[in-house]
């Protein structure tokens, strides 16, 4: 048998029907790598408008030979994405995105969503916490 | 009244035996007549606290007190700017973890110090929060409301009682605060052990034990509100700790609180046999990773 390992732990993981996907209280975030961003295209399963943190579930592409692959991707609160415009309905299942991602360390297929496009309206969304800044002129406080 | 009887019956007497019956009978009566006097004078003395309903006085004087209305967002970069300039006077001991925290993060393997959705607790809340709070102001308190971990929340007594001489230890603890012009000065004890002092959401020792915290909360700027913090912590640093966070004010409505049960996302949408709405449980991994079902 000269089977491509990849393939093996993709049929194994859909035999057993699971997916990791990260979440938990509200975390470091150290678990993905930031310093890499990659991009994936594919279809909307879910957006679980959830705290402590949201997760968008997509079914990404095949690519490279290799096959479809179920991704959660990790962003802020529901607060938070209220502040940057975002709403439950955002995503939707069905949606075909490309997003742009930093993936997990670990090689599962979990990444931070840094932010995304809906295809079928070019519309752009960004993931994260607001920045807010004084109005007021205060200078940075110095203690 | 009845001490008045006890002494005619003394005064009364006129042989010896007789007088001495009537003196220990006397004060008999002097004993029955204080003892539920002490026991009214001992109520007096301790009467049971109560908090009395708010007159409209007292609503009036709090319009005399700094807006701090709308939301207060951190500012998540001084943070980042205060841990690196002034950091936690860690004991050597502490140093030494915290040292190994902050290796563990960078190599990509954060330990969860905010995990089980257990809230971030004082005094972490105001030192490593990424997320908003509203204060409000009622008689006799001051109350911060803060989004994410269930929303927190913190009682801060302005009605001049004192802390309890043995609080039972809580997350937040027990505050106490009084005003010195527009800074109300906040003094909070009574604080578990287990609670972090934390410089991010990874690193962070338990304070241990014996945590006192004091602030002074004031308006810097028209919408910029700052908590200056002294932090003693005798079983982990070796001094107390001064640092300043900052708030800025955000008024558009966009910034409303929202609600942030932690745990809802370790319950998924399901349907009993009755057809019910309800919540299940969904199962986790060892490092906690929720498990999802993969698309059919």
């Amino acid at each position: 048998m000269n089977q491509n390992p990849f393939k093996v732990f993709a049929l194994v993981v859909l035999a057993l029907g699971l997916v990791a996907a990260p979440i938990f209280a509200h975390h470091s975030a150290a678990m993905y790598d930031t310093s890499k961003k990659i991009t994936l295209e594919g279809v909307v399963k879910e957006l679980a408008w959830t705290n402590p943190h949201v997760v968008l579930t997509i079914i990404a592409n095949a690519k490279d030979g290799q096959p479809a692959q179920t991704w959660s991707l990790e962003t802020t609160s529901p607060g938070n994405l209220t502040r940057l415009g975002w709403t439950k309905r955002t995503f939707k299942a069905g949606d075909k995105v490309k997003v742009l991602v930093s993936p997990l360390r670990n090689g599962k297929p979990g990444a931070w969503f840094v932010s995304g496009v809906l295809l079928d309206t070019g519309k752009e969304v960004v993931g994260g916490l607001p920045t807010v800044e004084p109005d007021d002129d205060e200078p940075d406080h110095k203690k | 009244m009845s001490s008045t009887f006890a002494g005619e019956i003394r005064a009364g007497c006129s042989r010896r035996v007789r007088c001495a019956a009537a003196n220990l009978l006397g004060w008999v009566f002097v004993g029955l007549a204080v003892f539920p006097a002490a026991s009214r004078s001992h109520a007096q003395q301790a009467p049971e606290a109560i908090n009395p309903p708010p007159t409209a006085k007292d609503w009036t004087e709090l319009a005399k007190l700094p807006d701090w209305s709308g939301i207060w967002f951190p500012d998540l970069a001084d943070q980042r700017r205060q841990v690196a300039g002034n950091p936690p006077p860690w004991t050597e001991a502490a140093a030494a973890q915290v040292r190994e925290l902050v290796q563990q993060e960078r190599a990509g393997h954060p330990k969860l110090i905010f995990s089980g959705c257990l809230p971030e607790s004082m005094p972490a809340w105001m030192l490593v929060s990424h997320n908003a709070m509203e204060i409000l102001f009622t008689p006799g308190r001051v109350t911060l409301l803060g989004e994410s971990d269930s929303n927190r929340l913190r009682r801060i007594y302005t009605d001049g009682r004192k802390h309890p001489e043995d609080p039972d230890l809580t997350f937040h603890g027990h505050s106490i605060a009084h005003w010195e012009g527009d800074v109300l000065v906040v003094d909070t004890v009574g604080i578990r052990p287990q609670t972090f002092i934390a410089v991010s959401e990874a690193v962070g020792l338990p304070n241990n034990g014996d945590l006192h915290v004091v602030e002074r909360i004031h308006l810097a700027g028209p919408n910029t509100l700052h908590d200056e913090l002294e932090i003693t912590a005798p079983h982990l640093l070796t001094r107390p700790w001064k640092t300043t966070r900052i708030f800025y004010r955000q008024r558009q409505r966009k910034f409303d609180i929202v609600e942030g049960i932690c745990l809802e996302a370790s319950f998924t949408e399901a349907k009993d046999k009755y057809g019910n709405a309800i919540l299940v449980p969904v199962p986790h991994d060892e490092e906690g990773i929720k498990i999802t079902p993969s698309p059919k």
